[in-house]
């Protein structure tokens, strides 16, 4: 029962403009990702939804109320932290009673409630240890109940599974997404794991440099990107110049690229003979040996095999280079020309960086 | 890394010899001092005897100077960790040049001879001293007060030279907690009190510990401050163990002194260790 709207907010250090005007919006329920690389301002938004920062500009209305002025020990929102900071001097269930004892429950009530949320996060049996005794993976699971336990008005989730290894990862992040989804828990997940950010999200917020890039939903951010640098971050891109850019339509251009004249969908409102580039995921283009029917033609340099798959790279005569995957029964090595056949429903044309 | 058997011993050698020469053999001397029988033209006779034990636990004069040197020990290590703990706290906030700085701070009674600090102290708290003038001046009394050759002014200038005994393990105890711990705390509603009460405080327990421990021991040990500030009205067994030593030369006496206050202070050191083990066991990370 949580809707978070966070409008142009700005955090300057010293002489480091670590957020210039960052908007998001967050409904209730939702699982919302802050995606970028270290130092894009993703943890720091992330840090003044908690009230670890003070922005210097800006507002973060929660269910329609500015929470600026609200400490952040009377937020009500759950954080999990990349570290766990877990209390080393307590026992797992002190841990996670700890804001229970807080709150002046009932022994009685705080027993229950810690017990419940153990068994919901599988860590039944474990009351007793210390943090240091038990794995990575439990010491997540932990501050994952101490936050849940508490029935918080939002969740903050500051990546979360990055100290742990990739089978780990994997469970805790299913977990997370579960019980985020069974609570009806608003959340804001940070990450830099762009399969993460895929995986687990109503919607995604790329960042790039104290900015959001873009604020879409994981569908959209992949195959809708609104410049390049969303497309790089978001997982294996090919680029090729797009020329004589023609709007036909809206949001559908006529372009001249790699030699070939075609008609694709892209960014809306780009101008004609505008600089723009051609987004071609791996999975939308497809080797032909024939080359009759192909859109593309080049010469493969590199092939690699890899049992189910085989991933080539292709340079084009007109220049620029294609990655792509194609199925391991296709005999092709290094070389050979081959045929590239493009899913144009799937090519998207944008601007290399937005205006 | 493997290293062999030998290469250990061989590197640890120099520490045993210094140990065995500076610590071993010293207090083995003195025990077997504590001992000997009392000379007549010399400090000690031939035999060994266990009067000097019998005389000391006795007579309850030396009790209650034993007594007066544990509990003033005590009343200075408590006096220090209040004073210490927001100065550590400070401290372990600070960067850069201000750290530098306040390092400086921290260390600046020691960087005085104990003669010259005791001596200022006794300018410093003199009838006519600047003290009392400027408690006159701000109108909190209205004669001077007699400070010099009281307890309490041995109990303040030990807690002056010894804060920096204090500060520093805390310091370093305070600056091992993650700051995320705070916020963790913070954001499961704790004021600013509590976090402070139920994580700052128990955490920083393995730099109290070593703190207290260190304070105790030098405060009962001390001995040109209470000497020198306490007057002759109130012994502690550091001024009576040194008049043993070089005023009548009884050293047999004057060895079985020193033995029963090392016994007593390690008596007290072992017993707090031991109530405070399972807080430093849960608190060390």
């Amino acid at each position: 029962m949580t809707t978070v709207e966070v409008k142009n907010l700005r955090k300057s250090y010293d002489d480091f403009l670590a957020l210039d005007g960052v908007s998001l919006t967050a409904e209730t329920g939702q699982l919302v990702t802050l995606l970028g690389p270290s130092g894009c301002g993703k943890s720091t938004t992330l840090r003044c939804l908690a009230g670890f920062h003070e922005p210097n500009g800006g507002d973060i209305l929660v269910d329609g109320e500015s929470i600026l002025n609200v400490p952040s020990n009377r937020r009500k929102f759950g954080v999990v932290f990349q570290n766990y900071a877990l209390f080393p001097h307590m026992t797992v269930a002190e841990n996670i009673g700890y804001g229970l004892r807080l709150q002046k429950r009932s022994k009685g009530e705080i027993e229950t409630r810690v017990f419940d949320v153990m068994k919901l996060v599988r860590l039944t049996g474990l009351e007793d240890r210390l943090p240091r005794e038990i794995s990575g993976g439990q010491q997540q699971r932990v501050a994952l109940a101490r936050a849940l336990v508490l029935k918080p008005r939002l969740l903050l989730l500051d990546e979360p599974l990055a100290n742990l290894d990739a089978r780990l990862r994997d469970e805790v992040r299913w977990l997370i997404r579960d019980l985020q989804q069974q609570s009806g828990i608003t959340a804001f997940y940070v990450t830099h794991d762009q399969s993460e950010a895929m995986a687990m999200s109503d919607m995604v917020a790329v960042m790039k440099a104290g900015r959001v890039a873009q604020f879409a939903t994981p569908r959209e951010i992949y195959q809708k990107p609104s410049e390049r640098y969303v497309a790089d971050f978001t997982g294996e891109a090919n680029f090729l110049t797009a020329q004589r850019v023609q709007p036909v339509a809206e949001g559908r251009y006529s372009v001249h690229v790699a030699g070939a004249d075609i008609e694709v969908e892209g960014v809306p409102g780009l101008l004609k003979n505008a600089a723009a580039e051609l987004l071609l995921r791996p999975e939308s283009l497809t080797l032909v040996t024939t080359g009759d029917t192909a859109t593309f033609e080049g010469e493969v340099i590199k092939c690699a095999f890899l049992g189910a798959s085989l991933h080539c790279e292709i340079a084009l005569p007109e220049g620029g280079r294609l990655k792509l995957t194609a199925p391991p029964n296709h005999e092709v090595g290094a070389g050979d020309r081959v045929g590239i056949a493009i899913d144009l429903s799937h090519a998207w044309l944008m601007p290399e960086v937005a205006p | 890394m493997i290293r062999s058997k030998k290469l250990t011993w061989a590197l640890a050698l120099p520490a045993l010899a210094l140990i065995f020469v500076f610590m071993i053999l010293p207090i083995t001397n003195m025990v077997e001092m504590s001992f000997r029988t009392p000379g007549s033209s010399e400090p000690f006779g031939e035999d060994y005897t266990w009067m000097h034990y019998t005389r000391i636990l006795g007579d309850g004069y030396y009790w209650g100077v034993l007594r007066r040197s544990l509990y003033t020990a005590g009343i200075v290590t408590l006096l220090c960790l209040v004073v210490s703990y927001p100065i550590a706290w400070h401290l372990s906030r600070a960067k850069g040049f201000k750290a530098v700085f306040l390092y400086a701070c921290i260390a600046s009674p020691l960087m005085t001879g104990v003669l010259v600090r005791n001596f200022g102290w006794m300018i410093v708290a003199a009838l006519n001293g600047p003290l009392n003038e400027s408690l006159i001046a701000l109108g909190i009394i209205e004669r001077p007060l007699r400070l010099l050759f009281t307890q309490s002014l041995v109990i303040l200038a030990l807690v002056h030279v010894f804060v920096p005994f204090m500060v520093l393990p805390i310091n370093n105890a305070l600056r091992n907690i993650p700051q995320s711990l705070t916020e963790a705390s913070a954001s499961m509603g704790a004021s600013r009190y509590q976090v402070f009460r139920d994580i700052i405080l128990p955490l920083s327990f393995p730099g109290i510990q070593p703190g207290v421990i260190l304070v105790y021991v030098l405060a009962v040990a001390a001995y040109v401050t209470p000497a020198l500030l306490g007057g002759q009205m109130v012994s502690y067994m550091p001024t009576l163990i040194i008049g043993e030593l070089t005023g009548t030369f009884q050293w047999p006496f004057g060895s079985a002194l020193a033995i029963v206050l090392s016994f007593s202070t390690v008596l007290v050191v072992v017993l707090f260790t031991r109530l405070t083990w399972k807080l430093n066991e849960r608190a060390r990370a």
